[in-house]
């Protein structure tokens, strides 16, 4: 900072303190009616959550209220069935429709009796 | 820092600590503020305000007073704007009530180095009042007005012509 410069720092800083002196409150009451006004913003913010609260669960409660005024409405299984039943498009191509491989499939040899240790 | 003075919201701040720089932060919003006494004690409160609920939060990555001061600069500036705003919406009805409203209180106008400063671009005031009268570093000051600190420097050396010609100009003008 040269010669100049300080001149004109200690020149502003007189003009600015004639400006600034007399208007300072005390600390004191600026501080108090700032933790008044503190506690007030979080007392209201509290009451808005807690009215936030308190209404999102009379709404869930009304909710549940009102779905159990409805009626039940039950399901006719068969028809539900019928609906759902699928069946492959080469089904068609099958020798005979719902052929079972274990009914027809011949009996050898059907026999308990041993002899010498071995099956008969 | 004494543990008792901490605040809750602010483990960095004490009151103490923001009792020392009161006198300074209230002249600070004073010039915020078209030196309305009243408007710049409602600031420095809602300051206060802000640090003792959490909202503005001191992490002691520059001083107390360089973050103090930039609260107060950020609320100013919110609070004209809606003060602007507002001024626009009743401008429609009364132009009266709005050129009343907006008329600054010259703090002492009769002060020759006072008027120069007065008449200086917003920014190159700030800067001035900043750096010259608030003790500040051209770094801290332009943190606290939001540039970056080469249009700082840049704002603060035109301020520091203007206004060294500007005196010069006057000096010269009263010895002839």
């Amino acid at each position: 900072m040269t010669d100049s410069d300080t001149e004109l720092r200690d020149a502003l800083r007189n003009a600015q303190d004639k400006v600034d002196s007399g208007h300072v409150p005390p600390f004191g009451s600026v501080w108090a009616a700032a933790t008044v006004r503190a506690r007030t913003m979080r007392r209201r913010r509290r009451a808005i959550v807690g009215s936030a609260a308190a209404a999102a669960a009379a709404v869930f409660a009304f909710g549940l209220l009102v779905q159990r005024g409805v009626e039940l409405q039950f399901i006719d299984a068969e028809e539900l069935l019928g609906t759902t039943s699928w069946s492959a498009p080469s089904d068609g191509l099958l020798p005979e429709h719902r052929f079972d491989i274990y009914e027809e499939i011949p009996v050898l040899i059907e026999s308990t009796e041993t002899y010498g240790g071995a099956l008969l | 820092m004494r543990d008792s003075d901490v605040l809750d919201k602010n483990p960095h701040v004490s009151r103490s600590a923001l009792e020392a720089i009161h006198g300074q932060v209230f002249g600070w919003a004073l010039s915020r503020s078209d030196y309305d006494s009243s408007v710049a004690e409602d600031l420095v409160q809602q300051v206060y305000v802000e640090l003792l609920t959490g909202k503005a939060r001191f992490d002691n990555r520059s001083s107390l007073k360089t973050f103090v001061f930039s609260v107060v600069q950020n609320l100013a500036r919110s609070r004209y704007r809606r003060i602007a705003s507002r001024l626009r919406l009743v401008q429609a009805a009364s132009t009266e009530a709005v050129a009343e409203a907006v008329q600054p209180i010259e703090p002492n106008e009769s002060a020759a180095l006072w008027k120069a400063v007065q008449e200086l671009p917003q920014r190159q005031r700030d800067i001035v009042e900043l750096v010259f009268c608030r003790d500040m570093t051209i770094e801290a000051a332009a943190g606290v007005m939001g540039v970056s600190v080469g249009t700082g420097r840049a704002h603060y050396d035109r301020a520091k012509k203007t206004l060294k010609t500007k005196l010069s100009n006057k000096g010269a003008g009263c010895d002839d």
